[in-house]
């Protein structure tokens, strides 16, 4: 179950999908670690990690700022890491693809704040663009994503076309079309003519919102084939053999039916799927060997000295953690079957859960060791 | 008057902390306790399968005794706001049967969202129900959510959205009507993401702040010197595998323990609710152990 991972080290780009709350932080750093490990200049581009996270990888700031992360003395090539901040790279973005005549507007615009912000999709696009970016640098030998959380699977995939459909948006363009072929501002929709659909949505909206959208749309248009041909691009890559998605899940069953519900997405999108991996495992510590009962606990304790006392006596309590740490391993078991089913041929990697939480660099190197093997 | 009085309870955290769990458990209580509860979700319906009944999507549907669930979908909430907007069905039809309309409002930031959590608001204030449990989207999507009205009425001039908007405000803010409740797990990244959540519901969204659910809390179980005693390595291999388990669950115990302080600091009721060891998924059975704990720590 370990090990498979060792081909992601031909590729480019690398992208970890899955649930919130699953370790999809950790296992991108996990993966970019080992790639410097084995000589590559690697960089791990994260949207929110855990603070000891983020000070093991020596970030301090959402700063879009690559770092470069010490290693020790075996390593071969480099890590890196950077923090997404995501309004900073689309005011980037928008710098970048739009004429400075028309930037002011858009970037004081109230669409354009929501679409930077908090539109659905929109942190996956610029996440998405942002790795296309510093893959086209061409500084690194492997990038890899941390995606920020979706609400839900579908944003991830979903996202370049939701923005764009927002964008250029045909039925925006024929409602309020003679404002836009007008590229002209501080129009008023009611002069417009009396569009009874109109009207009903003013109704709905206000008069102002649906103006200020449509000066927000004129304002972006010019840019939109520019958009349009970035997303294709990032398309193109990810759906390449330079790309390969990792999809990260924990053994629970909320997460693992998100993760089997996306791992159906992203093969009908055609994207190349490196490997379902499991995360947080509960191990089974009695291996395949039978629950001993309470009694051969307190036995086997007496005949290595130690002392069977405390209440419930030691051997007593031993033997419920033994049962509960069955449960809990039978449960995971019992999900990933089923996970394991429904995501085949997929690689399946499991990594177990350790004890404590992980966040420095030795405990990364443990992660990389289930995920690949060991050079 | 207990916080389990208050008319709207909504359950925040972060993605994987057991949220729907909880929601499904505080839901069960205050039926239990007689109140005719309803349950809504977000773009999502787990709570009936957890209680092992079937929803019926963004229609309200009874799913245990004096309990109804509901999901949201911004297509369902939209068209019943616009129908109680328009005062029109002709009107409504000769709008939202235009295909091309109705996506169009899809697209209009936070409109989504603003009639879901209209719908929500909407059910309390009509009276309907004793008690509203919802089940917030995580963290950053959560804020978002709950943040809707208030953005979109600091935002937009006068008209029929911002009068929406204020009375959705005051029911969220009343602290008679409203209790925001925090869904947490001893686990770094969720604490500190929960510490962050309360000062944001707290001072950014100014909203009525209500318990604190330490969900997965495991109780500690073995001394240092029994930790130290079971570490040297046995030749039994059933015995080794019983301190490998012991540890690890005294790592998990001792991390619950530590959080769980830090976590009392932000000065909420604190409600700790135990890691289950269900045979197979959580269901029925371990929801009714949750809202026991629930109602004896509340």
């Amino acid at each position: 179950m370990s090990g498979s991972l060792d081909p992601l080290l031909q590729r480019e780009v690398v992208v970890c999908v899955g649930a919130g709350g699953v370790g999809k932080t950790t296992i991108a750093a996990a993966v970019a670690l080992h790639a410097a490990m084995e000589g590559k200049r690697a960089i791990v581009l994260t949207i929110d990690p855990a603070r000891r996270l983020a000070t093991a990888l020596g970030l301090s700031a959402l700063d879009n700022q690559a770092t470069r992360v010490p290693l020790s003395e075996g390593a071969r090539g480099e890590l890196w890491a950077m923090m997404l901040d995501l309004e900073r790279s689309w005011d980037e973005f928008v710098g970048r693809t739009v004429a400075p005549e028309r930037r002011e507007a858009i970037l004081r615009n109230r669409f354009y704040k929501t679409l930077s912000s908090s539109l659905a999709g929109s942190q996956e696009y610029i996440a998405t663009q942002k790795l296309h970016e510093i893959h086209a640098s061409g500084r690194y030998d492997l990038v890899v994503l941390d995606t920020p959380p979706t609400q839900n699977a579908l944003d991830f995939l979903d996202a370049p076309r939701r923005i764009l459909d927002f964008l250029g948006n045909d039925t925006l363009r024929s409602l309020l079309g003679p404002a836009l072929r007008a590229g002209r501002l501080g129009f008023k929709l009611f002069q417009m003519g009396s569009n009874a659909l109109l009207k009903g949505l003013s109704r709905l909206t206000g008069v102002e919102t649906l103006e200020e959208l449509a000066r927000f749309l004129a304002e972006i248009q010019p840019t939109y084939d520019e958009f349009k041909e970035r997303a294709a691009r990032v398309h193109a890559l990810l759906a390449s053999d330079r790309a390969a998605f990792l999809l990260v899940t924990t053994a629970r069953g909320g997460p693992v039916e998100e993760a089997i519900y996306f791992h159906r997405l992203l093969v009908e999108a055609g994207m190349p799927l490196a490997a379902v991996v499991a995360n947080r495992v509960h191990p089974d510590h009695l291996g395949g060997l039978p629950l001993p009962s309470p009694e051969a606990l307190a036995d086997e304790l007496l005949r290595e000295g130690v002392v069977d006392q405390g209440q419930p006596p030691l051997s007593r309590r031993l033997h419920q953690t033994l049962v509960e740490a069955r449960a809990l391993a039978r449960l995971d078991a019992a999900n990933l079957e089923r996970l394991e089913a429904s995501t085949h041929p997929s690689p399946q990697v499991r990594v177990p859960r350790f004890s404590g939480d992980v966040y420095d660099l030795p405990a990364l190197r443990t992660i990389a060791d289930h995920l690949f093997a060991r050079s | 008057m207990s916080l389990l009085d208050r008319r709207l309870h909504v359950n925040i955290g972060k993605g994987g902390v057991g949220k729907t769990t909880v929601t499904a458990a505080l839901a069960l209580l205050l039926a239990q306790r007689g109140k005719r509860v309803l349950v809504a979700e977000v773009r999502a319906q787990n709570v009936p399968a957890i209680l092992g009944a079937r929803g019926r999507g963004p229609e309200i549907a009874q799913v245990a005794e004096n309990l109804w669930a509901i999901a949201l979908e911004p297509k369902a909430s939209m068209r019943e706001y616009a129908l109680m907007r328009l005062h029109s069905k002709v009107l409504y039809r000769s709008i939202f049967e235009n295909r091309l309309v109705a996506s169009f409002l899809g697209f209009i930031p936070s409109l989504p969202e603003l009639v879901m959590l209209g719908k929500v608001l909407h059910e309390v204030r009509e009276g309907n129900w004793d008690a509203v449990v919802l089940d917030a989207p995580a963290t950053g999507h959560g804020l978002t959510f709950l943040g809707v009205s208030r953005a979109v009425g600091q935002t937009i001039p006068a008209g029929p959205l911002r009068s929406e908007t204020e009375w959705m405000q005051g029911l969220l803010e009343d602290p008679q009507a409203t209790a925001i409740h925090l869904v947490a797990i001893p686990e770094e990244l969720a604490v500190t993401e929960t510490t962050e959540l309360a000062r944001a519901v707290r001072e950014r969204l100014a909203l009525p702040l209500g318990m604190l659910f330490l969900n997965r809390h495991v109780p500690e179980r073995f001394s240092d010197a029994e930790l130290e005693a079971l570490s040297r390595g046995f030749a039994a291999p059933q015995l080794e595998a019983a301190a490998d388990a012991a540890r690890a669950h005294e790592d998990r115990a001792r991390r619950s323990t530590r959080y769980e302080k830090q976590l009392r600091g932000l000065g909420l009721p604190l409600t700790t609710l135990p890691l289950l060891y269900p045979e197979r998924a959580v269901g029925r059975r371990e929801i009714e152990t949750l809202a026991a704990r629930i109602e004896a720590m509340a």
